[in-house]
């Protein structure tokens, strides 16, 4: 299966690959170039020409998107299927503009529809790095903290995850691929731990 | 550290203050004041570079001087230095300090600050600079413009081997095409460096290569020598580099800002820089207080640090710093067009 992540750098990159392929069991082809977006605001504007371009131009067989929900709402089993879509979550506004955009693409003989996951890491990546280490690293327990929309504990979990908040992008890459391999190996727990922004990940993979 | 830097009748720099932390990125329109606020710091640690003249603000009275005042902090809190530009072509620097500071500590500590703004550098990369040749002498440094990188290059491979070793292996992480620094000698001795590209070990010499990669390679190599600057100002350290190498350009910057970070024993440098890229200014969304914005209101400009505006975070919701800045709604944007 070739696979294609849009992501907003090369760890969150390193780190969504391993989890597909933890999921599906398989491991996955890189297709190249990467493609980025440089923070949450640019995804949605980015994902139609995205996935545009995979279907177009490439053979890509599926697109993987997370992204951070940093101070948004977060995911809830509840907003899906569509008339469900929540407009402030992150996740339904990427899967409302996928299907906009698949929908409106020309068939091509021969070329199945491209297979999307979209996963809403709350608040940040470093939350579900810390799954299994630190038992506040729960989805609903983050929620419910007083500072779960703020700048403060996103540096919280930088500094728990890299022993700063300024890490170099060496001991990023480090971390998210250690800790997405570790993730892999406790993917029931993981998925317990955050049953929405990733078990809907999750979901979406192994319905492909 | 500076903590602060008050500049009065300095050219736009009319009355304004200009807060400054371990690292500071510099944010504004053409023309408000951040390279001169750079030089007028160069200048604090050697007087004889500002010519009142020419920097004065224009219809400045004769009586008036042209002002820097320097707020330190950690452990030079409460010293201050001024530096003062008069209109007959005198200029007088003196250090207060607090007043427990006794007497015989006072020329110390004077000598100490002395030595820190005399050691004060700017940085504004250009190629043409970088590629150049040069002969090798004992303790070359990096040019204000990337000149003499081929000799520093070759006194850290010489002198500081590991460290060469490890400026290769980050500069592989962010070049993939390349894996190696290597040196050729010029006519009249003077020393060259080429790239050696990681498929086909092809030598590729420095006047061949692109602008982004020379003016990434100098950042690079600022970054990992052992003794830089207590002071570094850098002007659009993200010229000509491509916006995803943009966070390794940042590393570079933390490596000497945060040197506790990436496993260096040496003092912290403190970084000042400036940008008009949004990407580049993008990366420091979760450190509102390392961003200033420089705003022209009419002839005054202001600088003020984006983590003192209690509504920020109002402000930004899900909007990327680069964007809200380049919208106008942080200020710091041209008045026209």
């Amino acid at each position: 299966m070739k696979l294609v992540v849009l992501s907003e750098s090369p760890e969150d990159e390193a780190a969504v690959r391993i989890l597909v392929d933890g999921v599906l069991g398989i491991q996955t082809e890189h297709v190249a170039p990467p493609f980025r977006a440089t923070g949450w605001s640019q995804f949605p504007g980015v994902l139609p020409a995205v996935l545009r371009k995979l279907h177009y131009q490439t053979d890509a067989d599926a697109l993987a998107v997370i992204v951070d929900s940093d101070a948004s709402a977060t995911h809830r089993l509840a907003h899906v299927p569509h008339d469900g879509a929540n407009q402030k979550c992150r996740l339904c506004q990427l899967r409302l503009v996928a299907d906009q955009v698949q929908n409106g693409l020309t068939k091509i003989p021969g070329r199945a529809p491209l297979k999307t996951a979209f996963g809403l890491a709350v608040p940040a990546l470093e939350a579900w790095l810390l799954c299994g280490i630190d038992p506040r690293a729960i989805e609903a327990t983050l929620i419910q903290r007083p500072d779960a929309r703020t700048r403060a504990l996103r540096f919280q979990l930088k500094q728990d995850v890299y022993g700063t908040d300024r890490p170099s992008s060496d001991v990023r890459m480090v971390c998210a691929i250690e800790g997405a391999k570790r993730l892999v190996q406790i993917i029931d727990e993981f998925e317990r731990c955050f049953p929405d922004g990733f078990g809907s990940f999750a979901r979406d993979i192994r319905s492909w | 550290m500076i903590e602060a830097v008050q500049f009065r009748n300095l050219k736009a720099l009319r009355d304004t203050t200009l807060p400054l932390g371990r690292f500071t990125l510099i944010v504004g329109p053409n023309g408000s004041g951040k390279s001169t606020a750079l030089w007028a710091l160069l200048a604090a640690g050697n007087m004889g570079l500002l010519d009142f003249n020419k920097i004065a603000t224009v219809g400045l009275g004769v009586h008036n001087n042209v002002e820097v005042v320097l707020h330190w902090g950690g452990t030079f809190a409460g010293s201050i230095t001024y530096a003062t530009w008069g209109p007959t072509g005198e200029h007088v620097k003196q250090t207060d300090f607090d007043e427990e500071v006794p007497g015989d500590v006072v020329q110390v500590l004077t000598d100490k600050l002395d030595n820190i703004l005399s050691a004060i550098r700017i940085f504004s990369f250009d190629a043409p600079s970088i590629a150049a040749p040069t002969p090798l002498e004992p303790n070359m440094t990096l040019g204000s413009n990337g000149r003499n990188l081929a000799g520093v290059l070759h006194q850290l491979r010489d002198a500081e081997p590991e460290r060469f070793n490890a400026l290769n292996e980050e500069l592989a992480r962010w070049l993939p095409e390349f894996e190696q620094i290597l040196f050729e000698t010029h006519s009249g001795g003077h020393q060259g460096f080429l790239l050696r590209t990681s498929e086909g070990h092809h030598k590729i010499r420095a006047s061949e290569l692109s602008q982004g990669t020379l003016i990434a390679l100098a950042m690079l190599t600022l970054a990992y020598i052992p003794d830089p600057p207590p002071i570094v100002c850098l002007e659009e350290p993200d010229r000509g580099i491509h916006p995803r190498l943009l966070r390794e350009v940042q590393d570079a910057m933390y490596r000497l800002s945060y040197p506790e970070n990436y496993g260096e024993k040496r003092d912290p440098v403190q970084v000042i820089a400036t940008t008009h890229s949004p990407y580049f200014l993008d990366l420091f969304k979760d450190h509102p207080e390392e961003v200033v914005i420089a705003d022209k209101l009419g002839l005054d400009v202001r600088f003020e640090r984006l983590s003192d505006r209690p509504d920020i975070d109002e402000i930004l919701g899900d909007t990327q710093l680069g964007d809200a800045w380049y919208s106008g709604v942080l200020g710091g944007v041209p008045s026209h067009p």
